[in-house]
């Protein structure tokens, strides 16, 4: 999972590490004599919540204080308010920063360039992508010689930013290019810098995506910023499950769904068979990638988890994949049986049908393998082969699950 | 890109390397495309230098430690031209570029397998490439086929390439490698083969993106229609339908566009890529781009009729909104577009069902979906019946077993064998008892079993000094050696033709008995027609013998049958089997595989296959023994027949093993060392001297 900033990481641990301006703040937990005496000397301050609320930002939850007591309640009340279905972390608050010019500013990789690109604009508000070609300049840059002076400096120019807050502008820029790529970030946001009568700067919102197969990354020093997500258990504990080991593919990600347990081979078939579940009614209960030749223990460990969790909720038990170009047929199904022996000798007998559908490398084996476990269960089943096209096997698994909700029969024994 | 052909991606004749091919994955997969078509000259692995891969039914495969190395070993016209990069994730960075350094001027394109490289790394590469001016195809894609010329590089077509990928006019594009494959299975139904099929990759940054693909689709004579899956994420569509409008591309296009679903919800897709980041990179920004430059309305398989009309008036092709409607969609444009079939399709795209058993719910289900067993086809039709059929013993799925065991335990505190407390049997059991628990994996299930087995291994220990496993033990005594190699020098001397033919006895009772329907090996009553058997193996090994002999060559030996000790006699006994018979006898207990034998020698007498009854040996009685407590265990699976048919050789080997340590003890106390040199006078010397 690649690891998102906000702007309080981003003022408390990489500001300074990159000489980046920033305006003075305030975190949790704030004294009463401190708050008055900063609130005193800025004249104002911007309390924010720390939450990392995605494409619609934070707007409607930043707010202007020019008072202690104010400053107080807001804290309380934004660090309390959901933003887009998110808790914030807490709540800060930063210097207010009177400014003549807002400046707004990305790097992250470019998917037509094929390198990393410098992108800045004098309109912002919303995201850089969202904003027309003829309001930004962006500067594909060498993924080796990254942003300089004069790239940065010439794409102000573009913008009409001339003299010296160019000048000083283009250097700032630079250290946020050299904080992009020393630190394996996919792409980080200033939106805005704010520059002051007197040429001062300030970077003002700040967002970052970190790379998580860079070793820069991992390598970084920071503490992490614990976020509330609204990930489920058992998304929490399948990414720490995915994280041991990079052998296979352990992906989940949960849809609400209470019908259809899933377990998908293959990141297109993953999409396309969730897809099809979705339209036609089958209620999947997340979507699953277990592809990518994973070893019997971690297929087993996968599985495990998905039947701990779900099995005795759902109505059907659905293993599908297209035919498989890496996969071992017979070592993923076996894990996949075993785990179902363990569960049901652990947990009592589970009576919902399981569709399955495979293709590849030791097919045969790995079906007689699963028919065995699920003869000896006596779990009703159904497998297809390669000739049966995915799409149409997760059209009969959601009609089934269907039909066994409409007779009033979901599963559990 | 330098390429100016698919054909020139990947042709017939090209030459390929792969990084750290002794890797599990990479050597599993470079295995498989030698066996298919030999283009892997080469490979090489750090610490690795001096190894083979060895590719049955196929050319070895060379590794060398370093690519710099295998360039210099190489001579200029020998070496790769394609690369493919299974390194971690960490390595790619340095592989590639030591490729780059060595191999520029050679080596025209490298594929990265690879999942998990960093977006810095991936950047990195596609600059160096360019440098270089070589291609890179990836990261994380599954790698290319050219179909016509039966060449791959990577895994697409897993392990039976030539099914999926028959020879066409189809060039599949894909953001999904197993999609590659699944598609071109798909379009199989509609008659249209492959030319190439290319895996993108669908890392954040895709190396070789979409439009340059199509460039080349669009010279290429093979492809007759381009084949898209895609994916969200990513403005390579949109860079190509700008692309495909400037150079106004000719070849019409089948459109799948996934992940639609998911937007508006917080959930990530399989692959990296597959995240929306801007304008034109969700799935329904790319449905619209594509609709806007096919000019027609989606694929209604309802309507295929005026798919056809539309398809005629734009000739663009068609996009379609799930992935079984490629093939009407296949149809009905090669139809409007009057493109010809590659070959008549075999089957249509249904529901085939291969295994059902719904049991009662089938009872309580609408006719569509309780559903009927399918026509399984060739060859997973034999292989599956024969799995299903042949059920005895479990199937086993190797796992990696290095620290673990199922035989052992050991918790700190209690030794286990299967579980079992080793002090517990040590104090309760008998030896012979442990000894079964060890290789059954559970306890003997009779009393009469252990004390079977225990008479095996005593009649096992000797069968006099003069056998060659005494011979052997003697001999490493006079050498002066320990009782551990003593013991060693017995084992070696026995092998499948001097006691360890109870292996051989072992498989014959399996394959005889395999349809006979036998689930309790000691119940008489419910016995087989042991006659039936018996006559039915005899005409057969006799029709066998008339031929062999026509034909001037040996028939295989019944295993087991006969001993050149006890041999003079009409009816012949070895009297090693005679006690364990009469001790069944004696206890009124039967065995079904010893009945089986008594019947079978005589039976072969009987019938002037042999001219005498010859001995039922003590291996084949042994062989009985042990198939006697494995069948229950075979019929509920428990064990695998592998398993089985070794344990009569082990009991013979424990026993002799026991026999080979006597003869030891007994040389080195009481005998002079043998000498067994000949005088070199009575040395023949079979071949001239030369030098």
């Amino acid at each position: 999972m690649n690891s998102r900033i906000g702007e309080l990481t981003f003022i408390e641990q990489l500001a300074q590490r990159y000489k980046l301006p920033v305006p003075e703040y305030l975190a949790e937990p704030v004294s009463q004599s401190k708050l008055r005496e900063k609130i005193e000397q800025w004249d104002a301050g911007i309390v924010k919540p720390d939450v990392l609320s995605g494409k619609r930002g934070k707007a409607g939850a930043v707010h202007k204080v020019d008072n202690v007591r104010d400053a107080l309640r807001v804290l309380r009340e934004t660090a309390a308010t959901e933003i887009n279905g998110l808790q914030p972390r807490g709540a800060y608050i930063v210097q207010y920063v009177p400014a003549d010019y807002e400046i707004f500013t990305a790097i992250g990789y470019n998917s037509h360039t094929l390198s990393p690109a410098f992108t800045v604009s004098l309109k912002g508000g919303v995201d850089v992508e969202a904003i027309g070609d003829k309001d930004k300049v962006v500067v594909p840059l060498n993924v080796f010689q990254g942003l300089n002076a004069y790239q940065a400096s010439e794409a102000l120019s573009t913008l009409g930013l001339k003299g010296k807050l160019n000048s000083k502008l283009s250097i700032v820029f630079v250290n946020l290019w050299d904080m992009f790529i020393s630190s394996g970030m996919l792409n980080c946001e200033v939106n805005p810098w704010r520059v002051t009568k007197d040429g001062q700067m300030f970077a003002c919102d700040f967002k970052a995506t970190f790379d998580e197969n860079n070793f820069k990354t991992k390598d970084l020093g920071l503490v992490w910023p614990e976020y509330p997500t609204q990930e489920t258990t058992f998304e929490t504990e399948m990414n720490a499950w995915a994280a041991s080991s990079h052998q296979g593919q352990a992906h989940v990600s949960s849809l609400g769904g209470k019908k259809i347990l899933p377990m998908l081979f293959g990141g297109g078939a993953s999409t396309i068979v969730t897809e099809t579940l979705t339209q036609l009614g089958g209620d999947p209960i997340f979507l699953s990638d277990f592809g990518g030749n994973p070893p019997y223990e971690r297929m087993k460990g996968t599985a495990t988890l998905c039947f701990e969790h779900y099995l005795h909720s759902s109505s059907l038990l659905l293993i599908l994949g297209g035919k498989a170009n890496n996969t071992l047929i017979d070592v993923t199904f076996s894990a996949i049986a075993d785990a179902l022996q363990e569960y049901v000798d652990a947990k009592g007998p589970v009576n919902i049908p399981v569709v399955v559908g495979r293709g590849g490398a030791h097919l045969v084996q790995g079906f007689v393998a699963l028919k065995k476990t699920l003869d000896n269960l006596r779990m009703p089943h159904v497998f297809f082969g390669p000739d049966t096209p995915i799409t149409l096997v997760a059209e009969y698994a959601a009609a089934l699950a269907k039909q066994l909700e409409k007779a009033g029969q979901g599963g559990r024994t | 890109m330098n390429a100016t052909t698919l054909a020139s991606l990947l042709k017939k004749g090209d030459r390929v390397a792969v990084s750290n091919i002794t890797g599990r994955e990479a050597m599993n997969v470079s295995v498989i495309s030698q066996q298919f078509c030999n283009n892997v000259i080469v490979g090489w692995a750090l610490g690795k230098d001096g190894d083979v891969i060895a590719v049955p039914g196929g050319r070895d495969i060379r590794v060398f430690g370093q690519f710099e190395e295998l360039m210099k070993a190489l001579p200029p016209t020998e070496r790769p031209n394609k690369v493919i990069v299974y390194s971690p994730p960490d390595a790619v960075y340095g592989d590639v570029k030591e490729v780059i350094e060595n191999g520029e001027g050679t080596v025209e394109t490298i594929f990265v397998i690879t999942e998990h490289v960093s977006v810095e790394v991936t950047a990195k590469l596609k600059r160096l490439c360019d440098l270089a001016h070589m291609d890179i195809v990836g990261c994380n894609t599954l790698g290319m086929i050219n179909a016509h010329d039966r060449v791959r590089v990577g895994a697409v077509g897993g392990d039976s390439p030539r099914e999926s990928f028959l020879p066409g006019s189809a060039t599949i594009l894909s953001n999904s490698g197993n999609m590659v494959n699944t598609i071109a299975a798909y379009l199989q139904s509609a008659g249209l083969g492959v030319a190439y099929g290319i895996s993108t990759g669908k890392d954040p940054l895709i190396l070789t993106p979409l439009k340059e693909f199509l460039a080349l689709a669009d010279k290429d004579k093979r492809t007759k229609i381009v084949v898209l899956y895609v994916e969200p994420g990513g403005t390579y569509e949109r860079d190509a339908i700008e692309f495909m409008r400037q150079r106004k591309f000719a070849k019409p296009l089948i459109v799948y566009i996934a992940g639609a679903f998911a937007e508006g919800r917080n959930i990530s897709l399989g692959h990296a890529g597959a995240v929306v980041d801007g304008a034109c990179t969700s799935a329904s920004d790319k449905m619209r781009l594509f609709d806007e430059y096919l000019g027609i309305p989606p694929f209604d398989p309802t309507d295929e009729k005026a798919a056809r009309k539309n398809i005629a008036r734009t000739r663009r092709g068609i996009r379609v909104a799930t992935l079984h409607a490629f093939v009407p969609a296949a149809m009905a444009l090669m139809d409007a577009l009057k493109i010809k079939q590659d070959f008549k399709p075999e089957r249509p795209l249904a529901l085939n069902p291969w295994i059902v058993e719904l049991g009662t719910l089938a009872r309580k289900l609408p006719k569509t979906l309780a559903l009927e067993p399918g026509t399984i086809p060739s060859p997973y039709n034999e292989l599956l019946a024969r799995q299903l059929k042949g059920d005895l013993g479990r199937v086993v799925t190797p796992q990696p077993m290095r620290n673990a065991s199922h035989a052992s335990s050991n918790d700190g505190a209690t030794p286990r064998v299967y579980g079992y407390s080793l002090l517990n049997l040590m104090t309760q059991g008998s030896f012979g008892h442990s000894v079964l628990l060890s290789w059954l994996g559970v306890p003997p299930t009779h009393a009469f079993e252990t004390t079977l087995f225990e008479m095996c291994l005593i009649a096992s220990i000797t069968n006099g000094p003069g056998t060659i496993s005494a011979q052997g033990a003697k001999l490493s005594a006079s050498a002066g050696n320990e009782p551990n190699t003593a013991m060693m020098t017995t084992l070696g001397s026995i092998g499948s033709v001097h006691g360890g033919n109870g292996k051989a006895a072992a498989h014959f009772l399996l394959k005889i008995f395999l349809d006979s329907g036998l689930t309790d090996p000691y119940d008489r009553q419910k016995a087989p027609d042991l006659d039936a058997l018996v006559q039915k193996y005899v005409a057969s090994y006799k029709k066998r013998k008339l031929a062999a002999k026509d034909a001037g060559i040996e028939i295989e030996k019944v295993p087991c049958l006969g001993h050149p000790v006890f041999n003079q006699e009409t009816v012949n006994y070895d009297p090693r089997e005679r006690a364990i018979s009469r001790y069944l006898d004696d206890h009124k207990l039967y065995n079904v595989f010893l009945d089986f034998y008594h019947r079978l020698t005589r039976g072969m007498m009987s019938q002037g296959v042999t001219s005498k009854v010859h001995a039922v040996n003590l291996d084949a009685a042994i062989a009985c023994v042990c198939m006697g407590m494995a069948w229950p265990l075979l019929v509920d699976k428990k064990i695998g027949i592998e398993r089985a048919a070794d344990l009569p050789f082990l009991t013979f080997a424990l026993g002799r093993v026991a026999g080979g340590a006597s003869e030891y003890l007994d040389h080195r106390e009481s005998g002079t060392d043998m000498d067994m040199r000949a005088p070199v006078s009575e040395c023949k010397a079979l071949t001239r001297a030369k030098d």
